[in-house]
C-alpha cells in the first residue's frame, strides 16, 4: 500500500512532500522525497507511481517514480501557484495519464482572499487561465490594496487578469494550454497536455467507473473574495470530452445571474464574467454538500464488497467559516452516490448524534477523509484520513502527525 | 423572499420544536435503507437533486434539519414553492407537482427514521 503525504497544507503548513510505503505492521517507509507541494494523488501502472505534483510551491507538474526511486517530470509548467493545484492523477483503460488543475482563484477575479492564502504575496502576478479564448463582460472590483500600507489604497481588479487590473468589455483573453479549471490527458511517456474538459473549479478526485467512464469531483465555490458565490455544493461529473462545464459563470448548469440561488447575504449577485459561453454547460451527475470539500473518489467493482458501479467519495469536510458559513459541520465522511439516478447516502461516519470529525464528536473515528481507493481485489476499501484540522481565528491550523489510513471490508453477512 | 406574516408565527412555533432529536439517517443509526416504493424512490431523487446539498441526508448544513421536525406537509410545499431567508424558490418547472408531493413523503420518511 502505497500513499502521498502532500508537503503542504492549507494554513500555509509546509514539511516535505513524500511517497510512503505502508507497511503491514503500519510502519512508514520512505520511497522518494521531492518538491513542487502539495502531492495531491498517486496512481500506479506497469511498475511506476505517477504522482501529481500540486505546485503551491513551484508549478505544478506530473512526476513518473520508477521503483528503483528516479523521478522523472512528464508534464511540468501548470498553472498551480494560487488556491487550487494539481490533482489526480488518473490512468486510463486505454493508457492516458488524466489529472485535473485547479483555478487560481474562487471564482475568476484575484482579490483579498488571496492574500489571506498566502500566495499572493508570492506571485502577485498569478491568475486565472482560459483554456480557449473567452471574451470579459468587463466587470471590475475595487478592493484594499494588501501589497501597501496605504489603507486608503484601492485597486481594481477584473477577470482573468493580475491583480490590479481593470478590465473592459469585449476584451478577449487569449486561451493557453495549460490551462485552469481543467481536465487534462497526457502519455504516459510525456509530452504536451491535451484540454479533455474545462470549465471546472478545482477537479480534485478523478476516477475511472467500471464501464470506462471518467468522473470528477468538483469543488464548488465559496463564499469568499471580491466575487462570493452563496449555496454552491460540490459536483460529481461525468466527463465528456471538449465540454466546458460552466466556471465561473454557472453551477451545475445554473447561470450565477440567478439571484433567487447565488446571492450572498448583503452582496450583490455574482452575475457573468463572461461576455459569451462556449457551450451551455451541463447537469452534474450529484450534487454533494455545500462546503463538504467532496474529493478523492474511487468506484466499487466487486460484488464482495457490494454497491458495484457506485462512486465512493472522501468528504474532507467544511472549512467554515473562511468558505462561508454552516449551520453544522457538513461532510467528514464517506459518501456513495449511485451514478445512475444521482442519489447519496452515507457510507462511513463517525458514531454520534450529530454529524462532525472526531475531535469534536468523540469516540475516536474520521476526521478528514480525502481520499478513498479500493484495493485491486475490490473487497476492501482504504481512506486516507488528513487528520485534525480545526479553523482558527487565523484559518485552517493542521495538527501534524494526525493522519490515519483507514481500511474497510465487507463483514460476514452485514454491512461493512 | 416571500411570505405572509400570518405565516411567521407558524414557522417560529415548528422552528421552537427543533429539539427534536437527532438527524442521523444513516448507518449505523438507521437499517441501512433499499427504497423501492416508488413515490419514496422519486421523492429521494427529487430531493438529492435540489435538497441536498444544504440539507445533507435530510440533516443541517448550510440550511436547517429538516428530518427531525413535525412540518406539515403543506408548510413545506409552500416553503418549497416560496423560498424562505436565503432559501431559494423552486418553481413547478424546477420540481413539478408530483415530485414535490413525493418530495413530502421522503422527508415524512426521513423523519421516520429518527422514531
Amino acid at each position: 500500500m502505497y500513499v502521498t503525504e502532500a508537503g503542504y497544507s492549507y494554513g500555509e503548513v509546509w514539511t516535505t512532500p513524500r511517497l510512503l510505503r505502508i507497511e503491514p505492521d503500519g510502519g512508514l517507509t520512505t520511497i522518494v522525497t521531492g518538491a513542487h507541494a502539495p502531492w495531491n494523488g498517486v496512481d500506479f501502472h506497469e511498475g511506476a507511481f505517477y504522482i501529481a505534483a500540486g505546485g503551491e510551491a513551484g508549478e505544478g507538474r506530473i512526476l513518473r517514480i520508477g521503483m528503483d526511486g528516479s523521478i522523472t517530470p512528464i508534464v511540468e509548467g501548470l498553472p498551480s501557484l494560487g488556491d487550487h493545484h494539481t490533482n489526480g492523477p488518473a490512468i486510463s483503460p486505454d493508457g492516458w495519464l488524466y489529472f485535473g488543475q485547479g483555478t487560481a482563484t474562487n471564482s475568476g477575479v484575484v482579490g483579498i482572499d488571496n492574500f489571506e492564502f498566502g500566495w499572493m504575496y508570492r506571485h502577485p502576478d498569478f491568475h486565472d487561465v482560459p483554456c480557449a479564448d473567452i471574451t470579459l463582460a468587463g466587470k471590475n472590483y475595487t478592493t484594499l490594496n494588501p501589497l501597501t500600507e496605504d489603507p486608503d489604497d484601492r485597486m481594481v481588479t477584473g477577470a482573468y487578469v493580475p491583480f490590479g487590473t481593470p478590465t473592459e468589455e469585449g476584451r478577449v483573453i487569449p486561451g493557453e494550454v495549460p490551462c485552469g479549471g481543467a481536465v487534462m490527458r497526457v502519455p504516459l511517456a510525456g509530452g504536451t497536455p491535451e484540454v479533455v474538459a474545462w470549465g471546472f473549479r478545482n477537479p480534485f478526485g478523478l476516477a475511472w467507473s467500471p464501464d470506462g467512464r471518467l468522473y470528477i469531483t468538483e469543488n464548488g465555490a465559496d463564499v469568499r473574495g471580491s466575487r462570493p458565490v452563496f449555496g454552491t455544493g460540490d459536483l460529481l461529473w461525468l466527463v465528456s470530452p471538449g465540454t466546458w462545464y460552466g466556471w465561473p459563470d454557472f453551477f451545475a448548469g445554473r447561470p450565477l445571474t440567478d439571484t433567487g440561488w447565488f446571492k450572498p447575504p448583503n452582496e450583490p449577485a455574482p452575475g457573468f464574467l463572461l461576455a459569451e459561453h462556449p457551450n451551455a454547460p451541463p447537469e452534474p451527475t450529484a450534487l454533494l454538500g455545500v462546503h463538504s470539500s467532496s474529493n478523492g473518489l474511487d468506484f466499487s467493482r466487486s460484488p464482495g464488497f457490494g454497491y458495484t458501479g457506485e462512486a465512493f467519495i472522501a468528504q474532507f469536510g467544511d472549512m467554515a467559516p473562511g468558505v462561508g458559513k454552516v449551520l453544522a459541520p457538513v461532510g467528514f465522511k464517506v459518501v456513495r452516490v449511485d451514478v445512475e439516478n444521482g442519489t447519496i447516502q452515507d457510507f462511513a461516519v463517525n458514531q454520534g448524534e450529530s454529524n462532525g470529525p472526531a475531535s469534536r464528536v468523540g469516540g475516536g473515528g474520521l476526521e478528514r477523509p480525502i481520499s478513498v481507493r479500493f484495493d485491486p481485489s475490490g473487497t476492501a476499501l482504504y481512506v486516507v484520513d488528513f487528520g485534525v484540522m480545526t479553523i482558527g481565528e487565523q484559518g485552517p491550523e493542521p495538527q501534524p502527525g494526525t493522519g490515519v489510513l483507514w481500511r474497510i471490508t465487507r463483514t460476514a453477512g452485514g454491512i461493512p | 423572499m416571500k411570505f405572509s406574516r400570518s405565516l411567521t408565527p407558524a414557522l417560529l412555533v415548528f422552528g421552537l420544536l427543533a429539539a427534536c432529536g437527532p438527524t442521523r439517517r444513516g448507518p449505523p443509526f438507521v437499517a441501512e435503507r433499499e427504497i423501492t416504493d416508488p413515490q419514496l424512490v422519486l421523492g429521494q431523487r427529487t430531493f438529492d437533486t435540489y435538497c441536498q446539498q444544504c440539507h445533507p441526508g435530510g440533516a443541517s448544513g448550510l440550511g436547517p434539519a429538516i428530518n427531525n421536525k413535525p412540518l406539515p406537509g403543506w408548510l413545506i410545499r409552500y416553503q418549497v414553492r416560496n423560498g424562505i431567508g436565503v432559501m431559494p424558490a423552486f418553481s413547478s418547472r424546477q420540481i413539478s407537482g408530483e415530485e414535490l408531493d413525493a418530495t413530502v413523503e421522503y422527508l415524512k420518511y426521513l423523519r421516520g427514521l429518527g422514531s
